[in-house]
């Protein structure tokens, strides 16, 4: 280290690469800092997280946490979908950038982030590239650039291992938490070098790596010339010793030449070593021992920009951009989960992580060991089958394992070979794989992180605490609790009720209804109270955090997800069921919105059965706006869904067995709902879909009801049309049922009146051979559930009549006595023997 | 000329064993003729040749597959409990126990063959009955059986077909595993066979037509299961047929090459066939027969001969699929009415869009009946 104190006016850079999520980045972060200790330390990350540093090193600040970093494009600078954007940063307790923030704390040395904000980041990068990833969740740190190339590949084939990460943990954690540190970092730094030019230049332009270090380049020779970043580590709640201060003082002393530490994402370093040995033409950097190419030592104060750098050409509006920390989980920052980055089992790091201070040359093999007995134990409490002898085993083969693997340690991979081969008894099947199951969880873990209280509330989080407040709902507890609300005689009660469903549509699992109107489903609509049950977490904090992209306070935040989902492509029916929501939501100024694009869907929708649910769903509204009081001209909507659904109609004769239901309720909402004009169309068009040669029975009868209803039909009509299916050929005879199906609902009446109908079926049923009549019995039942029970005596009464017996005879059947039965089975056998007597 | 139709492992790859022996530094267990390093060289093969006796010997990668199973197999070995290869036929279960066998104790002969019929004397000794007579039970009168051998000398004994074996002739093996002693009560207070150390036993097991589940419990925790899967990649079985008809040629000196285009094509035929899905994505019912690797190689090397016996040395799609035909066509007549279905759906659209060999292929389905 003293060979780089060269000279008093010169400052020095030190750039330390490192891997997310790895213990031993961390073992040797601590390790250089504390040796070299450095006069400031700039962190990879965005810069505009610089303010929540001293939450994250605060002793009651429990990893896993994340950064938030969230960003609305409300100018449309990016794109002119004017979208919301967010991007994740999680911490673990073993996160190298985390335990420099730390370290730099407790040694009182100022650290702060030095990347592009994040809605820079995003300006610099190319649409559906780098954070720009249309993903369910965008990572800060996804380091996929280091572990997925063609250089990995072959090293991986080379080295015999079966994938990157089992690479890595080989070379650079077991190993090395026993190398030296600048021997492991100058590893670490051929490495990336290597992963770095089998990296095309584009995908580092898309990705916005080039401007990002740029601008970290730019902001470590600011540093060097004197310029710090105000937040500080240091400055924080923690008490600061007086070594550490006489060390700090030490630091920021004009007489010796400043000494800044960079620590950034592996990738980045040979380029951010580039970019400062080109900002120096004069070679006023000169490369010293310390790792080669990555220590260099440059004029002070002079501080020349970087050369070549394209000055990010757009600069987003600082205002629309939030930060803020929000607490995490083990599954979601394990990397195998899909979206995060760094190295995956989290908990099996962490426990490497734990001990690795203390013996540094055992803390794997411990951890395995550890893992094994806990594994062992579960397992054998769910399938019991496991000794003590199978865990023996299963450390023997972990153990012989890493030396046929020339490992100095058994680490992760042997882990799972250990108890693939010792836990799991038989063939490997989805019915004997629990063990692995188990190990799986046990190496990803489950702990949430938690923020000390000194942490910034994000507003959304403050509104959400000011309206339980206001509701008297309580948030300090974890238990559910009940609450009633009055719907419609209390305003406060409505007003809640919207808040429960707002809190219901952002997702954050805070609150369940079990009891009240469900508009979506149009169900207990005669309901007046809404039940509801909610429970307070972190969690519920955590989601907000993440929906605060879209808003301040969760109405706002509700209202901006409303008109996302407008922006999607969705059916009419969809459409309606959102503004229902709306409505329960009590968002009256984006009613409007869902209106518009209401009418616009109904224009564009050519799906019958989704245009026939708004149709309903209007229906509805129209009759409830009073009560939600919504001033919406319904009327409109659904004039306008009547009209396409008549033009629709015609193709629908031919309808699906499995869909006859829906279209039958369409068509009859469509009686109900049509007048003047319209209503003679849409008859018309009935009377057109009856001649359709393949019109479905079941709709053909739905159809003659509703033409007998309107009176554009009588009955003598309809029992002809009726006697048509009864008198038709074997396959149309079959159809018989289910003719009377649509007939009964839409027009059960016609049953009573005159007797024809009823004559007919019986007629039909005693020509309906047995096998037949099996056959129809189910469309049969369908039919007759239109009817009330006592329409059904009604027409049992009338049916026995017809047989010369009154509905009453048929309880007074006879009883079969038991002796008949036995003396029928004794016949059979009887007959049956003869029969095979005379084959023989 | 060959002595014998398939010479043993250790008798086939002599030179690779004696040249890994010969350069082998690291530590063995007691008894092991390589380490477990040399022996995963062995098994799964190194870039860089041995220098053996002047000579440079390449040593080839004779398993394909999941390299880690091998490796946790050789571990398993050199510690207390046997181990089992489980998996569908035709996965090269008992290749990699005669790999094993053979680098781990220089011979891969010492094997009980698992039917319904094995009986206990199969498994650990009889007599000579003449010499039993005449001198009475005696060391010299004992007929050692492969399990006695493997324990007296140290070495693996392998068993196949386990599963075939009735359930209490299986667990004769219980107590020898666990304690590594075995009783031999006619000898009487030296009827003691105490296992020398390099002894263990590698079972392979069929889960196809009777499976592990009827094992006692008791023998399956005496074992480590590892569980074989089928070749999942296209590529990788186009190249075990590659090379296990090129070595069974080479053996049986016919002179031809194997054809790179046909091995694909059987592998990708065979690969599909047992996934139930085309590379274009097609649905495809999967035959009841089974769609091994081993079997691709057996159709493979027999239109191989033909077309060196009968015809211009050239893989011939009709004989292809003439033999295709036989090895499908085994246990269920309705299996070939799937292969048919999978020609008129699968094979026309490679034909049409591929061309070539494909086109052939496709044309030879009239010997599918």
């Amino acid at each position: 280290m003293e060979k780089i104190l060269r000279s008093k006016e010169m400052a020095e850079i030190v750039l330390l690469p490192v891997r997310h999520h790895s213990p031993a980045c961390s073992f040797h972060v601590r390790k250089m800092i504390e040796e070299y200790h450095p006069s400031v330390i700039l962190i990879e990350g965005p810069e505009n997280a610089n303010e929540l540093i001293p939450v994250m090193v605060h002793r009651d600040t429990q990893p896993p946490f994340a950064i938030y970093y969230s960003y609305y494009d409300k100018a449309g600078q990016l794109s002119e979908e004017k979208e919301h954007y967010k991007c994740y940063y999680p911490f673990l307790d073993y996160s190298p950038e985390l335990v420099a923030l730390k370290t730099a704390g407790e040694l009182g040395i100022p650290a702060a982030f030095m990347d592009l904000s994040y809605g820079d980041i995003l300006a610099a990068s190319k649409q559906g590239a780098g954070l720009r990833k249309k993903e369910e969740k965008n990572n800060y740190n996804d380091d996929y650039l280091l572990s997925r190339n063609a250089y990995v590949k072959k090293l991986c084939e080379k080295a015999n291992l079966r994938s990157f990460d089992e690479f890595w943990e080989k070379y650079f954690e077991i190993d090395g938490l026993s190398k030296d540190s600048h021997a492991w970092f100058l590893d670490l730094l051929l490495y990336c070098r290597q992963a770095r030019e089998s990296t095309p230049e584009e995908v580092l332009q898309d990705e916005g790596s080039l401007a990002r270090e740029a601008h970290m380049a730019d902001m470590i020779l600011q540093a060097a010339a004197g310029n710090f970043p105000k937040t500080t580590a240091g400055s924080g709640t923690l008490s600061v010793t007086k070594r550490q201060t006489q060390s700090s003082d030490k630091g920021n002393t004009s007489s010796l030449p400043l000494r800044i530490l960079a620590v950034t994402g592996g990738f980045h370093t040979p380029a951010l070593s580039a970019l400062l040995q080109e900002s120096s033409p004069e070679n006023a950097l000169s490369r010293t021992s310390l790792s080669e190419d990555t220590s260099f030592q440059v004029s002070s104060p002079a501080a020349p920009s970087t050369p070549g750098r394209k000055k990010s050409a757009k600069k987003v509006n600082s205002r629309e951009q939030n930060v803020y920390l929000m607490p995490y989980s083990m599954e979601a920052a394990d990397a195998l989960n899909g979206y995060a980055s760094g190295m995956p089992y989290p908990a099996f790091y962490q426990k490497v992580w734990g001990k690795s201070s203390e013996i540094p040359d055992d803390c794997y093999r411990q951890t395995v060991l550890d893992l094994l007995v806990s594994c062992g134990k579960e397992v054998r409490r769910k399938e019991g089958n496991l000794s003590t002898y199978d865990e023996i085993c299963a450390v023997q083969m972990a153990d012989g394992l890493s030396a046929l693997r020339g490992k100095s340690q058994p680490g992760a991979y042997e882990l799972f070979d250990a108890v693939l081969s010792s836990y799991v008894k038989g063939e490997y099947t989805i019915a004997t794989n629990t063990p692995m199951l188990i190990l799986r969880k046990h190496m990803t873990g489950n702990a949430v992180g938690k923020l000390c209280s000194q942490a910034h509330v994000p507003p959304i989080v403050q509104d959400f605490e000011a309206q339980c407040r206001r509701f008297s709902l309580k948030t300090g507890s974890t238990l559910e609790t009940e609450v009633t609300l009055s719907l419609f005689s209390s305003e406060k009660h409505r007003k809640e009720s919207c808040f429960f469903h707002r809190m219901l549509f952002l997702k954050t699992f805070y609150a369940r209804r079990v009891k009240g109107p469900n508009l979506q489903q149009q169900k207990d609509r005669n309901l007046i109270r809404e039940i509801w049950r909610y429970k307070w977490n972190t969690q519920v904090n955590a989601a907000l955090i993440d929906v605060s992209v879209y808003g301040a306070t969760i109405e706002e935040a509700a209202g901006s997800l409303v008109k996302e989902e407008l922006k999607k492509e969705i059916g009419a029916g969809a459409c309606a069921i959102l503004l229902t929501k709306v409505f329960e939501m009590g968002l009256k100024e984006h009613l409007q919105n869902v209106y518009d694009r209401a009418q616009e869907l109904i224009r564009q929708d050519t799906d019958f059965y989704s245009l026939a649910d708004a149709l309903s769903h209007f229906k509805m509204m129209r009759e409830l706006s009073s009560l939600y009081q919504s001033k919406l001209n319904f009327d409109l909507l659904m004039e306008l869904t009547i009209r396409k659904l008549i033009s629709l109609l015609p193709s629908m004769a031919a309808v699906k067995d499995e869909d006859l239901g829906r279209c039958m309720d369409a068509v009859k909402l469509l009686y109900q709902l049509t007048k003047g004009e319209i209503r003679e169309e849409f008859f018309e068009i009935l009377i057109r879909m009856q001649k359709d040669a393949q019109i479905h029975a079941g709709l053909d009868g739905c159809i003659h009801g509703i033409l007998y209803g309107g009176g554009w039909e009588d009955s003598a009509l309809v029992e002809q049309a009726a006697l048509g299916y009864v008198q038709g050929t074997k396959e149309q005879m079959k159809k018989t049922a289910l003719f009377f199906r649509g007939l009964f609902f839409s027009a059960r009446d016609l049953i009573f009146i005159g007797g024809q109908i009823l004559n007919m079926l019986d007629a039909f049923l005693q020509q309906t051979e047995t096998d037949a009549f099996m056959e129809l019995l189910p469309e049969l039942r369908m039919a007759f559930t239109y009817f009330t029970p006592r329409e059904i005596d009604k027409i049992a009464e009338k049916a026995a009549a017809l047989h010369g017996r009154s509905g009453r005879d048929i309880t007074k059947l006879k009883e079969i006595p038991p002796d008949w039965y036995a003396y029928g089975k004794e016949l059979d056998t009887y007959i049956g023997q003869r029969i095979s007597h005379v084959t023989v | 000329m060959r002595e014998s139709i398939k010479p043993p492992v250790e008798i086939r790859y002599q030179k690779e064993l004696a040249a890994l022996e010969a350069a082998d530094t690291a530590r063995k267990p007691q008894n092991w003729r390589l380490s477990p390093q040399a022996v995963r060289t062995f098994i799964l093969g190194s870039q860089k040749p041995v220098t053996y006796q002047g000579e440079s010997i390449s040593i080839r990668k004779k398993y394909f597959g999941n390299d880690a199973l091998v490796e946790r197999c050789i571990i398993t070995l050199a510690g207390n409990r046997g181990l089992m290869l489980v998996g569908e036929p035709g996965t090269a279960k008992t290749m990699l126990s005669e790999l094993l066998s053979a680098s781990i104790s220089g011979v891969s002969t010492n094997t009980i063959q698992g039917t319904a019929g094995t009986t206990e004397d199969m498994i650990k000794y009889s007599w000579n009955y003449a010499l039993l007579l005449a001198k009475g039970p005696s060391r010299e009168s004992l007929v050692p059986a492969p399990l006695y051998v493997g324990m007296e000398r140290g070495i693996l004994t392998r068993f196949e077909e386990i599963t075939r074996t009735p359930a209490e002739i299986q667990d004769s093996l219980i107590s020898v595993l666990s304690d590594k002693v075995l009783n031999i009560p006619e000898l009487g207070d030296d009827g003691f066979l105490f296992a020398k150390p390099g002894f263990n036993v590698i079972g392979t097991a069929n889960t196809r037509d009777k499976g592990v589940n009827e094992m006692s419990s008791a023998l399956k925790r005496r074992f480590n299961f590892e569980t074989v899967m089928p070749v999942r990649e296209v590529a990788l079985e186009k190249q075990i047929i590659l090379n296990e008809v090129g070595e069974l040629a080479r053996e049986n000196g016919i002179d031809m090459t194997p054809d790179e285009e046909a091995a694909k094509l059987l592998a990708s035929t065979y690969h599909e066939l047992r996934e139930g899905v085309s590379a274009y994505g097609h649905r495809i019912d999967k035959p009841g027969a089974v769609m091994s690797t081993a079997e691709a190689v057996s159709v493979y090397y027999q239109t191989m001969i033909s077309g060196y016996y009968y015809g211009d040395s050239s893989i011939d799609m009709d004989c292809l699929v003439q033999n295709l035909v036989g090895a499908v066509s085994k246990e269920n007549k309705d299996d070939l009415g799937k292969v048919k279905e999978y020609f008129s759906t699968v094979i026309k659209d490679k034909s049409s869009k591929e061309g070539g060999l494909w086109k052939k292929y496709y044309e030879a389905r009239k010997w599918l009946k």
